[in-house]
């Protein structure tokens, strides 16, 4: 009796770590990242002093460890954007094309409050920007949510439209600067991304370990299979009792929060702040990072982040200002040949796959 | 008379809100005042129409969200300030685009007897992959450092200057050794979009048709490089206002074209899954403004001179002096106003009164109109609506081009325009009700009065009902406006004013 | 209706998918010309979407379809329409923003045909000509049910495929329906898909039982009004 209690939890376990191992393993790679980068791509000249870690952690703020490290730092930053959308989009199947607006007016919040307006500390700045993107989540969403589907698509983007043109309008110069935004506004210097590259890597990994537990917490909750049934069939979500439009709310909500996060984030470590920062195309780019990594998923919109990124990156250097063009080619490519992203299709195949052993095992038997 | 009042309540309601909300702005203001603000308004609201007409009509038939439909509006602006002004790059251009198409044609014959020998899906895909890399690379090849900048240059302000003809265009040989790779790229191409299931089975034209159709777009083609020299010397001889027309037609054939090409490439191939079709439409989006830079520049064109017929350098007492003065401007109660922005409303109300009379009173009308409720109950009456969809793609996509053409000589011509028009057509037709022809109409009139008067009331300070002091207000707070009436719309009716589908 | 008159339509074991669903396992109709046939089952047995797979609104993965002796499955629908087969979908998909006279004149498919028929289609159904000019969503269920059958009856159709004409119409509006219906029998073949058996019972000539996706049961409809078993087991209460 005993025995087989403490089987089934030590098997319990196995299978939590059988099931978690991946992620685990990625974690690992990224916080020995900083360290590992600085042994192999930092500069050997920026270790003034001592050896072993404090070395390695001289190099890891120089050369090309900085910059890859600067590198991860935006991908994880456009994970958490990437996610809160999937939260709408594939997990709710709400198609919201003012996502970038949650985005810019965290970032906007973040500079405005520790700027020299109001001077205010990193921690408060952080829970304002909690704050307003709650109300305004809430203010939207109850607006926008009385419409579905295309609808809901093009009022979402017409009330981020609103914001892009309430940030880049001239009235508000003082505050929000207009069309050139906000540069140079004092980040606590503990935080500077400049000075303290791997320190601020850290404090973003930990915003997006969080952010994806909190977010797999709410979408594997009895709520996130509510919001997963609406996607499906809001009709018959409806009629087995539950209300859904709570549910997209919630969605909705969440969702904001975390674009705004990661909008704060940015604003962080980029020490800037743009109207482009809630333009359609910022919108259209965490669309495509949900769409090409696979919507309806986590680990999706995380790779697809990733590849965004990186493609991105090497893009414009290898084709220089005509990038976009390529880009969006590149973009349309993907969406034709791989319409359910890279880790849906991939489980299609892994599907097929499992599938065909089956039957194989099944005509080996006999059957 | 009550059932006309029952039906059409909100209507008359927010007609009713909008007229009091005018009539106290309007009382305070001289009658010639207010005429012009409405004309600049209905000026506006023609060039939204020619947007959101075609958005409009396109989404109530097929469930598209056309987020290209801005595209074609620049696209129709850019071919329409070319015709106009620098015609060598047609000639230079268009034999490229009739040897492709000509190709394409021809070898749709060999995709139906190339595509039944692969028959499992896998195949397909390779199929679909190699052709496309083929057809890609290609053209790559055969379009490889054409000179499309150098042509492009025509007038002192491109950058570099302006190239003469002489210099921008290549020499004959090269010519022809680009038109043979065209049109070898276009066999991959042809392959890839004939048909392949018999369920999409389309009946080809007989084979001798399609050699007459195609083999005479490749004449064509040539003769049009053959005669370049010459021909841009007749064209630009021309009068302006032949080349004006010229202009218009041509903008509205290519964005007539460019929506049969991304019906038939983007939107067909993934009916059923809408938000495939959305984000293809938003990548060509990126893309096509990004093709356009690369095409014509990303530097904005000052605005195109408007043809004679509206461009006498003086002011005409009246509309019929108008019509032996052809002056720049008329006197609308003692304010002169642009005539051209009123060709502009002549333009949007004709093409209103046309597209709607085509609507209501043709076959194809009542046909459009039957599918926007229910296309499939119109398949099931033996009506082929997917050449339907793809007609009506094209008189949308037409009308957008044609509509960046007028806008050309009062806007300018630059990559952006588009995205600002796409929006307030986007806002217009979410006002108007989705699907809706009238919907659409009374959409962009709305947005139209109220980014006039909104941008009055930046300018001159307005007085409000019941207050003493004069309101400024900003820019901004005009143009984001427009999503505020939309915001209040859809409160009162989540489906837009005339919208019936939600 | 002698059985060896020759079939207008033959449905052999179709499997028909929507999606991942597997809707249709394997329906096999026959319809001989001039018969009025009934195809009875529960609801969500696969009677609607046994009708859309004949006409190709959803076409069928495997099996065949014969009409008139020659296989239309697999084509689009608009060709299989066009070959003269009429469609009067369930919930009356008449077109709402459409007049009448529209809704009559679109399903034209030569010029004239809609004169030719005039005399017929207001014959049966005398209410339509007076309504002429109103929009189809003025009309009320029953008159928009009419104008749905009258619509089917514009062009030359050798076969009819209505579904669920009696669905919530008056108990008065039933019976004009079904006179209607058997006055029509006289000039085209029907395939009718009914819930309400005192109806399908007086009206049809013959019948198949469709339960959960296949035709388990068909022959002529005076042998199953006697067989209480079979009615009982696959239709319940219904009868």
């Amino acid at each position: 009796m005993n025995e087989t209690l403490s089987t089934t939890t030590h098997s319990s376990a196995r299978r939590r770590l059988a099931q978690w191992w991946p992620y685990l393993l990625i974690l690992g790679l990224l916080v020995l990242f900083p360290l590992l980068a600085g042994a192999t791509i930092g500069d050997p000249a920026a270790a003034q002093d001592g050896a072993g870690l404090s070395s390695l952690m001289q190099r890891a703020e120089s050369g090309a460890a900085k910059f890859w490290q600067g590198m991860i730092i935006q991908i994880l930053i456009f994970a958490i954007f990437a996610m809160s959308y999937d939260l709408l989009l594939g997990y709710t199947g709400i198609l919201s094309f003012g996502h970038a607006m949650f985005f810019g007016t965290g970032g906007y919040a973040m500079a405005i409050l520790i700027g020299r307006n109001f001077n205010w500390s990193f921690g408060m700045a952080l829970l304002a920007v909690i704050l307003i993107a709650l109300a305004q989540s809430l203010i939207f969403g109850v607006l926008s949510l009385r419409v579905k589907g295309v609808y809901l698509a093009m009022v979402t983007l017409a009330f981020a439209e609103m914001f892009y043109i309430l940030a880049e309008a001239g009235d508000f110069r003082k505050y929000t600067g207009a069309d050139d935004g906000l540069h140079g506004f004092p980040v606590p210097g503990w935080l500077s991304a400049t000075d303290h590259r791997t320190r601020f890597y850290y404090l973003t990994l930990i915003f997006f370990v969080a952010a994806f537990l909190i977010i797999k917490r709410l979408v594997d909750s009895p709520t996130g299979k509510v919001m997963v049934a609406t996607r499906e069939n809001e009709h018959r979500a409806t009629m087995i009792g539950f209300n859904t439009f709570w549910y997209k709310l919630t969605a909705f909500v969440a969702a904001g929060v975390f674009a705004a996060l990661a909008g704060a984030l940015s604003a962080m470590y980029l020490v800037s702040v743009t109207p482009s920062m809630l333009s359609l195309g910022r919108t259209i780019d965490v669309l495509a990072m949900t769409i090409i990594g696979g919507m309806g998923t986590l680990v999706g919109p995380i790779l697809g982040a990733s590849i965004i990124q990186l493609l991105g990156y090497w893009l414009e250097r290898w084709f220089g200002a005509s990038w976009t063009l390529v880009y969006g080619i590149l973009f349309m490519l993907i969406v034709i040949f791989l319409p359910y992203g890279i880790v849906g299709t991939l489980r299609a195949r892994s599907f097929q796959i499992r599938d065909g052993w089956k039957q194989l095992q099944q005509t080996l038997a006999g059957k | 008379m009550t059932s006309f009042i029952r039906r059409n309540r909100t209507l008359l309601l927010i007609i009713a809100i909008v007229i009091v909300i005018f009539g106290g702005t309007i009382r305070t203001m001289e009658p010639k005042v207010w005429v012009s603000i409405m004309l600049s308004g209905l000026t506006l609201a023609s060039l939204y129409f020619l947007v959101a007409s075609g958005l409009s009509l396109i989404f109530g038939l097929m469930d598209v969200l056309n987020f290209a439909h801005g595209v074609l509006f620049v696209l129709g602006a850019y071919v329409g300030l070319s015709t106009f002004l620098n015609p060598r790059l047609f000639f230079n251009t268009l034999p490229v685009f009739f040897m492709l198409i000509a190709a394409v044609m021809m070898a749709q014959h060999l995709g139906r007897a190339f595509w039944p020998h692969v028959n499992s899906k896998r195949r397909q895909h390779l199929a679909n992959i190699v052709l496309l890399l083929a057809a890609g690379s290609i053209l790559y090849l055969a379009l490889r450092g054409f000179p499309i900048r150098a042509l492009n240059a025509f007038n002192i302000t491109a950058v570099g200057g302006a190239v003469t003809t002489a210099n921008a265009q290549e020499p004959m040989a090269m010519m022809f050794r680009r038109l043979l790779l065209v049109a070898l790229a276009g066999v991959p191409i042809g392959i890839l979009l004939s048909p392949r299931e018999r369920q999409e089975e389309v009946p080809l034209r007989p084979i001798w048709q399609t050699a007459l159709i195609s083999g005479s777009a490749a004449v064509i083609g040539i003769v049009l490089l053959l005669v370049r020299d010459t021909g841009e010397i007749w064209m630009l001889a021309l009068s302006p206002d032949f080349r004006f027309l010229l202009a218009i037609i041509m903008g509205t054939i290519a964005g007539a074209l460019g929506g049969v090409a991304i019906e038939t490439g983007l939107i067909r191939p993934f009916y059923g899954n809408p938000v495939t079709q959305l984000v293809l439409t938003l990548g060509l989006s990126i893309a096509g403004i990004d093709l356009i830079e690369a095409v014509f520049g990303e530097e904005a064109n000052p605005p195109m001179p408007p043809p004679t017929l509206f461009g006498q350098s003086c002011r005409s007492d009246t509309f019929i002096n108008w019509f032996s003065e052809h002056c720049q401007s008329v006197d609308v109660l003692g304010r002169a106003f642009p005539t051209y922005r009123l060709f502009i409303i002549v333009v949007g109300v004709v093409v209103f009164a046309a597209v709607g009379l085509m609507l209501r009173r043709t076959r194809l009308g009542m046909i459009i109109r039957a599918g926007v409720q229910d296309s499939e109950m119109v398949q099931a009456l033996g009506i082929n609506v997917r050449r339907i969809f793809t007609l009506v793609f094209a008189l949308g996509s037409g009308l957008a081009a044609m509509g960046g053409v007028i806008a050309a000589p009062y806007l300018g011509v630059f990559p952006g325009m588009g995205a600002i028009f796409q929006l307030q057509a986007f806002i217009a037709v979410v006002i108007g009700g989705m699907g809706s022809f009238i919907g659409a109409a009374v959409g962009t009139i709305i947005l139209g009065m109220a980014r006039a008067f909104g941008d009055h009331f930046v300018a001159a300070g307005i007085h409000l009902p019941f207050l003493d002091a004069v309101v400024k207000g900003s820019p901004a707070i005009a143009r984001a406006s427009t999503v505020l009436i939309m915001a209040l719309v859809l409160l009162i009716k989540p489906s837009g004013i005339f919208g019936k589908k939600e | 209706m002698a059985p060896s008159q020759k079939n207008v339509l033959e449905v052999r074991n179709i499997q028909t998918f929507i999606g991942q669903f597997h809707i249709l396992d394997g329906v096999s109709v026959e319809v001989p010309d001039g018969s009025i046939t009934v195809l009875l089952g529960r609801n969500g047995a696969g009677k609607t979407t046994t009708l859309k797979s004949i006409l190709g609104l959803t076409p069928p993965r495997s099996g065949a379809i014969v009409f008139n002796g020659k296989e239309i499955q697999g084509e689009p629908a608009f060709r299989t329409a066009a070959k003269g087969i009429g469609y009067v979908p369930e919930h009356r998909a008449i077109f709402r923003d459409l007049s009448v006279a529209e809704n009559l004149r679109i399903a034209e498919r030569k010029s004239g045909d809609l004169a030719r028929r005039e005399e017929f289609i207001f014959g049966l159904f005398p209410d339509l000509k007076r309504l002429i000019k109103l929009p189809g969503g003025n009309l009320s269920g029953g008159q928009q049910q009419m104008l749905a059958v009258a619509r089917a009856l514009v062009p030359d159709n050798q076969l009819l495929l209505i579904d669920e004409p009696s669905e919530g119409l008056a108990p008065v509006v039933i019976e004009q329906m079904m006179e209607a219906i058997s006055r029509l029998s006289a000039h085209t073949t029907i395939l009718l898909v009914e819930q309400n058996f005192i109806m399908a019972s007086r009206l049809a000539d013959r019948y198949t039982i469709i339960e959960t996706g296949r035709s388990v049961k068909s022959g002529m409809m005076a042998d199953l009004i006697d067989d209480e078993a079979s009615i009982q087991r696959y239709l319940g209460a219904a009868a």
